[in-house]
């Protein structure tokens, strides 16, 4: 075959194909899902395990349904999304001076490296014991151990991201004439976007974990808790759909919480600038 | 190429679809059935792997129960005061004497050998009437066997301006072990007393092993107060600058067994001989401890990590009874009833109870 006519093939196939690919990428997921449930459906009305062991799927949703209308899962939701947030919005501020600082002043680096060695592997769970003791019970103490846990990745990527934009490209900003301050706005920080990004999302999961996780160990959030408190709360009264109606609430909000929020930010900037290829 | 492509549809009907794609023609297309093959048998294989996950827990457990002579008996190994008994049995050997073999299992908490006892890895667990209406109300094929000790239980604080359940404000925290224990039921019925609303300080509940509650109480910090039993109740109240503000004859109106033994249908029916015998050896170790506490005492005094002369303190402290009766059942469960707790009232006694239960309540004291 002739090179040209090869090419002009490929090129007639790009458009539609990555579509297919999208679109089919999504329909095989949504498929895997469907699947899975099924066999869990099936499983659970096979009645091999007693239904307060191994719940149906139907009355997960049946569950799920009624504690939306109760009010309660809504109210703890509302209280995860408003704690987690908050303590990601600390650390982020928490990490973008500590990263200034350790680019702009040389022997803070190795301080910021020497903390980030040593703390970044201890789980958020594992000091909050401490944080319990520091801080007391409740809302504090949650707050505290996301913040924490999503500090250290996030300051991680911001140093990556800012030591990877390429030589040349600050080079080329300074023969521009940009000064300090406009050579960081216009050069280093979109250069280094997508690392922060990927902190951002980082630092997200392991707040959500840490503070579900140290709801449900220690009954952290005491009167004011989320989801975690929801979880474990419903545990104690044996209702186990409910148990899972908060997990599938965790997953709901994680899956809004990346296509939406986090998707659009990769629209309106990385992707938008042509620095990603992300489908 | 043909011969290859015989050989291997012939001896893998997975492989065939992947192998004969190479083989042959790659611009070939393979059938759609072939296609999703793959992906239908790892569905399959997950449902599989599903069950077999969930699974040792139920059958291999049961079916090893049901094979083994009726003397083999698997109980969750508890600590403390409330369960002496059972460490007395164990030592005295009181089990072996009525003809059972015990394997003891080691488990974290309360809620974990509840859920052992519902999957069947224990034959017999011990808990509190209101953890035990709970699995009863969602259907748990379980009933109380036996009582298992009264034990006092007291709210503790520091506070010297908290004197009754009304002083008690939105920024207090009162710890315990956990929702839906004893603990939590007793609150509910003082607060629905005195302040005419079973949840009116569920928000201010935070959920505490024991030990755990106690240190924040003594730190006096961010814990008001800590609804607990012996020897941290004993423990706290014999300190300067502490007081109780309920305890648990308060709440009840009443006494009430602190605990109950459990055993699920599946054992009472499978193996009577083996039902009647633990009944009997859980009466006789309960006997004996109650009325030999002198001589139980350097018994238990090195589990418990005290003194001989402590722990006889506490083995004899008031309230403290080591008995089989079965008090509280009923008042129980029309107050979690009528509460919200649970969503089916029994009918009768014989709904939560053995047989054998009848004769072990006093009148008046369903």
């Amino acid at each position: 075959m002739l090179p040209a006519t090869n090419k002009k093939r490929e090129t007639e196939k790009v458009w539609p194909r990555r579509r297919n690919l999208f679109s089919s990428r999504l329909a095989r997921q949504v498929g895997w899902l469907l699947m899975v449930g099924a066999a869990w459906e099936a499983v659970a009305r096979a009645g091999i395990y007693p239904p307060i062991l191994f719940p149906r799927l139907s009355d997960v949703f049946v569950a799920l349904l009624a504690e939306v209308r109760g009010g309660e899962i809504l109210a703890r939701t509302g209280w995860s999304l408003g704690t987690i947030s908050l303590g990601v919005a600390l650390a982020v501020t928490i990490s973008i001076a500590a990263a200034a600082l350790a680019l702009g002043l040389r022997p803070l680096r190795s301080l910021v490296d020497a903390l980030l060695n040593v703390l970044h592997p201890l789980p958020g769970i594992a000091v909050l014991p401490i944080f319990l003791l520091w801080f007391g019970t409740g809302a504090p103490a949650v707050l505290a151990v996301v913040v924490f846990s999503c500090i250290w990745p996030m300051v991680q990527n911001l140093l990556a991201g800012l030591e990877s934009v390429p030589r040349t490209q600050i080079d080329a900003g300074r023969n521009l004439g940009l000064g300090r301050a406009r050579l960081a706005l216009f050069v280093l920080i979109p250069a280094s976007l997508p690392y922060a990004l990927a902190g951002l999302r980082l630092a997200w999961a392991r707040g959500w974990q840490t503070a579900v996780a140290g709801e449900m160990v220690f009954g952290a959030g005491g009167g004011d808790g989320g989801l975690g408190w929801f979880i474990y709360k419903r545990r104690f009264f044996l209702e186990i759909p409910a148990v899972f109606a908060g997990m599938l609430m965790i997953i709901l909000i994680g899956i809004l919480v990346e296509h939406v929020i986090f998707g659009t930010l990769e629209h309106l900037t990385v992707r938008r600038w042509g620095m990603s290829r992300t489908e | 190429m043909r011969l290859i492509q015989i050989g291997i549809a012939g001896w893998s009907r997975a492989g065939k679809s992947g192998v004969r794609g190479h083989v042959a023609s790659p611009a070939l297309p393979r059938p759609r059935l072939l296609r999703s093959l793959p992906v239908l048998m790892l569905a399959v294989a997950m449902a599989l792997a599903l069950m077999v996950l969930a699974a040792p827990a139920l059958t291999v457990s049961r079916v090893l129960g049901a094979a083994q002579p009726a003397e083999k008996i698997r109980i969750a190994q508890q600590f403390g005061l409330v369960y002496a008994p059972l460490s007395i049995a164990r030592e005295l050997k009181i089990f072996e004497k009525h003809g059972l073999q015990v394997e003891w299992r080691q488990l974290g908490s309360g809620a974990a050998v509840n859920e052992a006892l519902i999957a069947g890895q224990v034959d017999v667990g011990f808990m509190g009437i209101p953890p035990f209406l709970i699995g009863w109300d969602k259907g748990v094929p379980w009933k109380v066997a036996v009582g298992f000790a009264e034990v006092p239980i007291v709210l503790v604080t520091y506070r010297e301006d908290i004197k009754s359940l009304a002083d008690f404000t939105s920024k207090d925290k009162i710890a315990l072990p956990s929702p839906g224990s004893v603990q939590h039921l007793l609150l509910g019925m003082a607060a629905k007393r005195e302040l005419g609303n079973a949840q009116a300080l569920d928000s201010l509940l935070v959920a505490m092993a024991h030990p755990d509650g106690m240190a924040a109480l003594l730190a006096r910090r961010d814990i008001t107060a800590h609804f607990t039993t012996p020897p941290y109740g004993f423990e706290l109240l014999s300190r300067p600058g502490f007081h109780a503000v309920l305890t648990d004859q308060q709440a009840f109106g009443g006494r009430f067994s602190f605990n109950v033994g459990v055993v699920t249908q599946q054992f009472h029916d499978s193996r009577p001989r083996a039902y009647r015998q633990l009944v009997a050896a859980i009466t006789e170790a309960m006997n004996w401890l109650e009325t030999h506490k002198k001589e139980a005492a350097p018994i238990l005094a090195p589990e418990f990590n005290l003194s001989t002369d402590k722990t006889y303190a506490y083995l004899t402290w008031p309230g403290v009874r080591y008995t089989v009766e079965v008090r509280g059942l009923m008042k129980f469960a029309r107050f979690m009833h009528e509460n919200g707790f649970i969503r089916r009232l029994p009918a009768s006694l014989d709904d939560l109870a053995w047989e054998n239960v009848a004769a072990l309540v006093p009148p008046g004291e369903e």
